[in-house]
């Protein structure tokens, strides 16, 4: 007991820059490591080894981590685990980390619950395990930033303003077009310039458009910045606020959910999020295979000074390695054939045996490995154990733990042979191809439970191998595995690329096709299918359906509807924007809804308005701005372009609309005269009645100014 | 358990000291002095040798020299670490052979009859029981600790015998022991210091800015101007980081470029190092004598895609060779390269070499 107080006391004297007393107050550092990814990118290797765990430069990638926490002056880690969290744990106590001297405390925790960084971040609310403010980082950021002076800055925050300010992203400069930018987590980010403030955040992957509502710019502040330069590093220093606006919200699930949220209801809760930007330091997250080849190839390089592959941070035996010209490094006992050349950014680990005339550049290649003659590996992740035949040639692909290549095979970019696999002879793998000893079916039957104990896993795994038979012609005359095509799953947030497990690749057309144009407003009512949320939209449109539906049914009040609405919204993180657009189409949709579709116009009429009559007030709620009463107009005009035998409609629908005083003649004035781009759009302002119910309001307009 | 508490807490101090030592210097050099480390280093081994479990010198310089081989291995470029190891294992030798009574270290130049006769000289030598040895020890190590305060004072009392009035003098980079040499002349004299930036760290604009405040004139030159200038100064005094054991150096970039623009000019270069940067090391243990941080300060990250398709690499240190040095100046005085090995062997027992 004596000596952690003793500790504890020293390290607040060491100093780290600019100890002062006030610091020494503050509570020890600590943070919150997630050693789970919670998605299935590294599927099939991690269906064997958890993520945190894969060797990047020989080290686990979980050692980082915890190095980058350390280093930074953390003193209490929480390590949270689900999938493969014996492995986890097993590695953690084995490690430098676990024994007592360790500066900083480890403690394990695991649960087979968590299914999210929302979950876990609930349990560490529920738990009280964090005192002040921490540090969130996942298990797989490779980083030697000090985040020190980050930690200040956020607790001088803090001090000034109470509670306002609840978390500070860290971003790294790095201009587009940088290897190490995943393009998964391109992000543009709108700030304050002088209070670093977070103002708007969003992930610009497959948009080209942006769009950025204008009342951040109303925020008081006269210097914005919005910059495409950064680099999520994934770290964020959060106070305890955050895991209790998790658990208030059950349905954050991630950081993304968490930080949009935030800055959507950023008037309402009054919460505010700040970054820091910095310039030297290294800091990235291993989110793909295409993050793995290019921090590996960094880490080789030396980029994460003093985290290099010969200091041997992790403390294990045997891991020493040597450092010489063009970065190459050198465990002990490696031994090299004649005539073979390591080029440049080799890392070899120890006891790993390499034939003559082999030709090695920018490789990884882990422990206890034997390459024969001839080999040429470029690019190539080579994991331990692995027994490479003669005339082989590898390029940039990952070859996992135990896995035989034999002779004469040619792997072609961004192959992946998993866990234990045998391929060959004489085979060539063509580009992207994943070979693994789980057949890819599975997959599918295990779909309800995918958080199987690993004995389990095991043994159904082997159950499969009985029954289905290598096939010769995907993996050699005696290879063993099966090729893995990603069984298309629906849950996952991104659809499209989550089962992709290199992730997107970087070139150059499509960098100059995405435009990033800033958009003030919302001048194109019709983009709103682009917000990612498009899942979440749907399901907020048939909630609000319902609650109208139950509304007539059961006579309830209008205020009670808005309250419904309301709590929607935040359900379902939906802009206001988006309230309005949506409840002007439901109610539109309404008579169809309740009749069917064959309703003529007149029909339809008789049955919206007095409709639009009762719901007045859950409308007038919602539009009050200039703004609003545009999207109500543009939305309005969406649903009518979809109907179009029922323009007709259109003008009884806008008088009556008017008459309720929902919406303002000045803005159905604007609506009428703004620019429209598609035909039908013209047409529909050609119509008849509409002419006439305009050049109604004009006169309207003209007689009361005459007055 | 005050015992068990105690070795947990020196423990603690040894992991703390070594994980220091790896973070350290992640740019710009060392963020501290060699000095530092030095007394640093001295300190915890003292600490050590008061709190370890050991009954006789063997089994103290078992544990010193097991710890030392970590501490020197968490950062093989910070040699001052391993220098003084090997002085306090030196001091424990000496203290055993005082306490047998022997004057055996006396004549340590061993002549090659005795060298062939001795055979193994086995730990059996050490194995004696001497309870005054750790107080010895102890003491011997404090008088080391004082003597490793005063370096930089010393060094710099020597200036006014080197640095004449109206003279032009140019160093690069920076190091605190010029820096105090420096500032310790223009008390009495006035000259004219040209400081090397030193690129890419640049540490040079820290030392004109500090030289300047201290009222010397000082100008600030890129390390391409200096062969260019060089025919206009008079002596060059530098730092280092080692002074190896033939005399030749390892010291910041740029230092060769210097000494070789310097000899051509036949301008005299000063060399001041305190003792505690000696070390036994030769030149072609190369495994361990370069350095090589991130190449950011080179090209920055920022930078974008050129990164992706050039090598870039950012080595701190360049080996002098000793030919190129006049003097050396430390804290006992001036000596010339080549009675560096003379040093040596009266600072480092020859078994201490490989730790």
């Amino acid at each position: 007991m004596a000596g952690r107080v003793a500790k504890q006391s020293r390290s607040g004297n060491a100093g780290r820059k600019g100890a002062t007393d006030q610091e020494e107050e503050e509570q020890p550092l600590q943070a919150v490591l997630i050693a789970d990814s919670f998605n299935r990118r590294f599927f099939p290797i991690t269906k064997d080894q958890p993520r945190a765990l894969l060797p990047l430069a020989n080290v686990s990638m979980i050692d980082y981590t915890l190095e980058f926490l350390t280093a930074t002056g953390v003193q209490e880690t929480f390590v949270f685990c689900c999938w493969m969290s014996n492995k986890i744990k097993d590695h953690l106590l084995k490690s430098k980390w676990c024994r007592p001297t360790s500066p900083n405390t480890v403690h394990i925790i695991t649960s087979d619950l968590y299914r999210s960084l929302g979950d876990v971040l609930r349990d560490v609310d529920a738990k009280a395990l964090i005192r002040s403010d921490f540090i969130l980082v996942y298990g797989d950021v490779v980083s030697n930033i000090d985040v020190t002076q980050a930690v200040q800055e956020h607790r001088q925050r803090r001090k000034l303003e109470k509670n306002v300010s609840v978390m500070t992203m860290i971003f790294k400069e790095s201009s587009p077009g940088h290897k190490s930018r995943c393009g998964e987590d391109d992000i543009i980010v709108a700030m304050d310039s002088k209070s670093k403030r977070v103002l708007h955040y969003q992930k610009t992957q497959g948009l080209k458009k942006l769009q950025f509502p204008m009342n951040i710019f109303h925020s008081g502040s006269d210097e914005y910045e919005i910059q495409h330069d950064l680099l999520d590093c994934h770290i964020s220093i959060c106070s305890l606020q955050v895991a209790e606006l998790f658990t208030d919200n059950f349905d954050y699930q991630t950081r993304n959910d968490f930080v949009r949220g935030l800055l959507v209801n950023e008037e309402i809760l009054g919460n505010q999020i700040h970054m820091h930007v910095t310039k030297d330091g290294y800091g990235a997250r291993v989110s793909n295979m295409l993050m793995y080849d290019a921090v590996s190839s960094d880490m080789v390089r030396r980029w994460v000074y003093p985290l290099t592959p010969e200091a041997n941070f992790a403390d294990q035996e045997g891991q020493r390695c040597t450092h010489s010209r063009h970065n190459v490094y050198r465990g002990p006992g490696v031994s090299l054939g004649h005539g073979s050349q390591m080029e440049e950014n080799v890392l070899i680990g120890r006891d790993t045996s390499i034939g003559a005339n082999c030709f090695i550049s920018n490789s990884v290649i882990g422990a206890n490995c034997s390459i024969g003659d001839n080999v040429v590996l470029d690019r190539a992740y080579i994991w331990s154990d692995v027994t490479i035949a003669s005339n082989v040639e590898v390029h940039q692909s990952v070859i996992c733990d135990n896995v035989v290549v034999k002779e004469g095979v040619t792997l072609k970019k961004q192959c992946v042979l998993a866990f234990n696999v045998v391929v060959g002879p004489n085979l060539t793998l063509s580009e992207g191809t994943v070979v693994s000893m789980h057949h890819p079916d599975e997959e599918e039957e295990e779909d309800e439970d995918e958080f199987l104990s690993d004995d389990a896993e095991t043994g159904h795994s082997k159950g499969v191998m009985k029954q289905k038979a290598f096939n010769p012609s995907e993996v050699g005359a005696e290879g063993k595995g099966y090729i893995w095509r990603n069984p298309s799953l629906d849950d996952t947030e991104d659809d499209e690329l989550a089962q992709c497990l290199w992730g997107l690749v970087l070139n150059a057309d499509l960098e100059s096709d995405s435009e990033s144009e800033a958009s003030e407003g919302s001048q194109d009512p019709g983009s709103r299918g682009m917000s990612p949320e498009l899942d979440d939209v749907k399901v907020f449109q048939t909630e609000v359906q319902g609650t109208l539906q139950r509304g007539l049914e059961e006579n309830i009040g209008c205020d009670n509807l808005v309250l419904e609405i309301n709590s929607l919204k935040y359900a379902y993180n939906i802009t206001l924007k988006e309230v309005m657009q949506i409840l002007m189409r439901v109610v539109l949709e309404y008579p169809f809804y309740q009749q069917g579709e064959q309703l003529n116009t007149a029909q339809y009429c008789t049955l919206l308005i007095p409709l639009l009559k009762k719901w007045a007030p859950v409308f007038k709620n919602y539009v009050k701005r200039a703004q609003d009463h545009l999207d109500c107009l543009g939305s309005m005009e969406e649903f009518f372009l979809e109907h179009e035998g029922h323009w007709g409609a259109l003008v009884k629908v806008l008088m009556n609309t008017y008459q309720l005083e929902i919406l303002e003649e000045d803005a159905i004035m604007r609506w009428f005269s703004q620019g429209v781009t598609s035909d039908k759009g013209k047409q529909l302002r050609k119509n008849q009645g509409l002419l006439k119910f305009i050049k109604w309001l004009e006169e309207a307009e003209e007689s009361s100014e005459e007055d | 358990m005050p015992g068990a508490d105690k070795g947990t807490d020196l423990s603690e101090r040894i992991e703390a000291f070594l994980a220091e030592l790896k973070r350290g210097g992640s740019g710009a050099g060392p963020l501290r002095g060699a000095g530092e480390t030095a007394r640093e280093t001295t300190a915890l081994l003292r600490r050590i040798t008061a709190q370890a479990r050991w009954s006789s010198a063997g089994d103290l310089m078992e544990i010193i020299r097991k710890e030392g081989r970590r501490m020197t291995a968490a950062q093989p470029s910070e040699t001052t670490v391993g220098n003084m190891v090997r002085r306090v294992l030196k001091i424990i030798r000496e203290e055993y052979a005082r306490s047998t009574g022997s004057s055996e270290e006396t004549d340590q130049q061993d002549s090659l009859h005795k060298l062939l006769t001795s055979g193994g000289l086995s730990d059996d030598n050490f194995r004696q029981h001497f309870p005054s040895l750790k107080a010895n020890v102890i003491e011997a190590i404090n008088e080391l600790l004082t003597e490793l305060e005063g370096t930089t004072d010393n060094i710099a009392m020597q200036a006014l015998e080197h640095i004449h009035s109206n003279e032009v003098i140019m160093t690069i980079g920076r190091s605190r022991t010029v820096e105090a040499f420096l500032k310790d002349a223009a008390r009495k004299r006035k000259f004219h210091v040209i400081v090397a930036e030193c690129a890419p760290f640049c540490q040079g604009h820290e030392m004109a800015t500090s030289l300047s405040e201290a009222d010397i004139e000082t100008t600030v030159i890129a390390d391409a101007a200096i062969f260019a200038v060089m025919s206009r100064v008079n002596k060059v005094i530098i730092g280092t980081q080692t002074v190896l054991a033939n005399g030749g150096l390892r010291a910041v970039n740029g230092t060769h470029t210097l000494a070789l623009a310097a000899k051509h000019h036949s301008t005299p270069l000063i060399v001041c190092a305190p003792m505690f940067k000696l070390s036994p090391q030769f030149p072609n243990e190369e495994d361990t004598f370069h350095k090589f941080v991130s190449p950011h300060e080179v090209l920055p990250f920022s930078e974008g895609e050129i990164l992706s398709k050039v090598n870039v690499h950012c080595p701190v240190f360049d080996y002098v060779p000793p030919e190129l040095i006049t003097l050396f100046i430390s804290n006992i005085g001036g000596n010339a390269p080549s009675y560096i090995y003379r040093l040596v062997s009266e600072l480092y027992h020859p078994e201490d070499h490989e730790l």
